[in-house]
């Protein structure tokens, strides 16, 4: 594709279906059957959308928000959206229904595209949204007033008119492990900017099975808008439980998963390989389908070792960074400079990356122009001269960045030093006995607080026993200033965002060992 | 049903196979995270050929609910 013609996610949609036409962009599960649709039937189905959101909305601007996991509905109806020059809200479909009007509300929400299996929602919504005018289910239930194919049957492809790429698209709320969710506005430039900054990533004979939440900007932006753009055909993971399954199935070439994700996998490798008395190599090959050309990482931080344990199975796995607010990679994974060192990846084209303070600070046609409606947060993340204060901490070392921690999370001592809890924290991600582990200051102590896991060892007393050792092991490695004082021991799991990072801000704490 | 899902634990998690008894909690005792124990049941319904609802399998919390819920498709 050449991207200098694409300004905007439209010209994007329509490049793709002019040069990869009848070729399979979606692919997902329909009962038994497997359904394709193509770039060429993309493009015609977010056109009869755009038609259907002008005569409904009549003419009025439109803020559609869109909730459900991945799949060719969902896209239709976001693209949808798109093409007429409207903005896009996609919604964390794991969040309480209070939570969504409210968030909907926030973004002056007036169209709200909906899985089926969230219409229980609707009559509160309709209660707590009065703005919302149209409805739209992306399947068929009892009581739609509106129904995506019904739509696409009814309705003739739109005239599109080419959208500036200065256009707001998309409102995306961050989820945030602390504090109030943000809108963070997105334009069709920013977008673009990010989807064609590195070269050769992918091509059309690439597969991807898309595992991650599409509400997140890494998912929608490197699963969705690459595809576009190289060609390539998105499978959809209908269901988390069903990752192996489709794995095999849909044999991907290409997979972005979190750390989480990908930590657990490769414990059940290791487990299955254990039970079947089989190398973990060919366990690996054949858990991905065998076509498997590498796993891009990104949403956390991931440890070195995990690296290092599937490039043992022959996938090369490399990290990024990024965050919503740019649109989101800041740096991007290099399979061909797979790096071993905990460091985040190359730098992408176009983004500058300097270190204030120690915090990373970003200036990219990929960054955001604010916070919806939230001058104040606008204001703490971007400067006057468009900077973009990331809140993340990090360094340069020999021309690669690390990170070490969020700088709102930082401890600051009473005798002035700077402690970041995530790296304490991340000096436990491979110690099995601590399931999840919170690094704070207390009393002026630096505390980790741990859930143990308690399968390894059931009695609280003897895990403490066995984590202040490891405590002390680690504490070797730390400057002094660093090193952590105060060992917490809980008997429960610690409450999570939906995104499953561990909320900072916890009333529950286990006792002192 | 109670033995066969025994076993398939055991390829998602190292533990003692006496460790998995009916009241065994899969995240508490027996060490399972949310991804383990969906990955386990994905297997479960292409080896038994069974739809899993998963709204409802996240309400599963002992072994002994899990070998109720599976019995209850298969009925």
């Amino acid at each position: 594709m050449d991207k200098t013609k694409v300004k905007s996610l439209q010209d994007l949609v329509r490049l793709a279906a002019e040069e990869y036409g009848d070729k399979a962009y979606i692919k997902e599960k329909a009962g038994k059957e497997i359904v394709e649709k193509s770039f060429k039937q993309f493009f015609s189905d977010t056109k009869k959308v755009a038609s259907f959101l002008l005569e409904a909305m009549k003419g009025e601007k439109v803020h559609a928000a869109t909730i459900g996991p991945t799949s060719y509905a969902y896209l239709v109806g976001y693209f949808g959206t798109i093409m007429g020059g409207n903005v896009t809200v996609p919604l964390d479909a794991q969040l309480a229904c209070d939570d969504i009007c409210d968030l909907m509300n926030r973004a002056d929400v007036n169209v709200f595209f909906y899985d089926a299996r969230y219409a229980p929602m609707l009559p509160a919504i309709k209660i707590n949204c009065p703005a919302i005018k149209t409805y739209v289910a992306l399947q068929a239930h009892e009581g739609a007033e509106n129904v995506l194919t019904e739509i696409l049957e009814k309705y003739d492809e739109a005239q599109i008119y080419d959208i500036p790429s200065e256009s707001l698209a998309s409102i995306v709320y961050t989820s945030g492990t602390t504090g109030k969710a943000k809108g963070v506005m997105l334009t069709h430039g920013n977008l673009i900017d990010n989807a064609m900054c590195q070269d050769n990533e992918s091509s059309p004979e690439d597969t991807l099975l898309s595992v991650l939440p599409i509400h997140h900007v890494f998912c929608f932006a490197c699963d969705i808008l690459l595809s576009l753009r190289y060609g390539a055909t998105i499978c959809v993971n209908d269901a988390m439980m069903r990752i192996a399954q489709n794995l095999k199935l849909f044999q991907p070439t290409i997979i972005l998963l979190v750390p989480m994700i990908a930590e657990t996998i490769l414990k059940q490798i290791n487990a299955a390989a254990k039970a079947k008395g089989l190398p973990a190599k060919a366990v690996a090959q054949a858990f991905f389908g065998g076509r498997l050309k590498g796993i891009y990482s990104g949403g956390a931080y991931l440890a070195p070792e995990i690296i290092k344990a599937y490039g043992e199975f022959g996938i090369p796995m490399a990290q990024g960074y990024g965050m919503t607010e740019c649109s989101p990679r800041i740096a991007t994974a290099d399979f061909n400079n797979v790096s071993l060192l905990g460091d985040v990846g190359t730098i992408v084209n176009g983004c500058e990356v300097k270190i204030v303070d120690g915090e990373i600070v970003v200036k990219s046609p990929s960054v955001m122009q604010g916070y919806y409606k939230f001058p104040e947060a606008t204001a703490e993340a971007l400067d006057a001269d468009g900077w973009l204060h990331t809140g993340d901490l990090g360094y340069a070392e020999d021309g690669r960045r690390y990170i070490t921690g969020r700088k709102k999370n930082l401890i600051i001592l009473s005798n002035g030093e700077n402690v970041s809890p995530e790296e304490l924290e991340n000096k436990f991600a491979l110690i099995d006995l601590a399931a999840e582990i919170l690094v704070y200051a207390e009393e002026g102590y630096i505390t980790a607080e741990i859930f143990p896991n308690l399968d390894m060892c059931p009695d609280i007393d003897e895990a403490a026993a066995k984590l202040n050792e490891i405590i002390k092991e680690v504490n070797t490695t730390l400057p002094s200033s660093k090193t952590i004082r105060r060992l917490r021991v809980r008997d429960r799991e610690f409450d999570k965002t939906t995104s499953k990072k561990i909320k900072r801000t916890q009333t529950y704490q286990g006792e002192i060992k | 049903m109670f033995e066969q899902l025994k076993e398939l634990i055991c390829n998602y998690v190292e533990v003692d196979e006496s460790a998995i008894t009916e009241d065994a909690r899969f995240i508490e005792d027996l060490g399972f995270n949310s991804y383990d124990f969906m990955s386990m049941l994905g297997e479960i319904e292409e080896t038994l050929d069974v739809q899993v609802d998963e709204q409802e399998v996240i309400k599963l919390s002992t072994v002994g609910d899990a070998v109720k819920y599976i019995e209850s498709l298969k009925a």
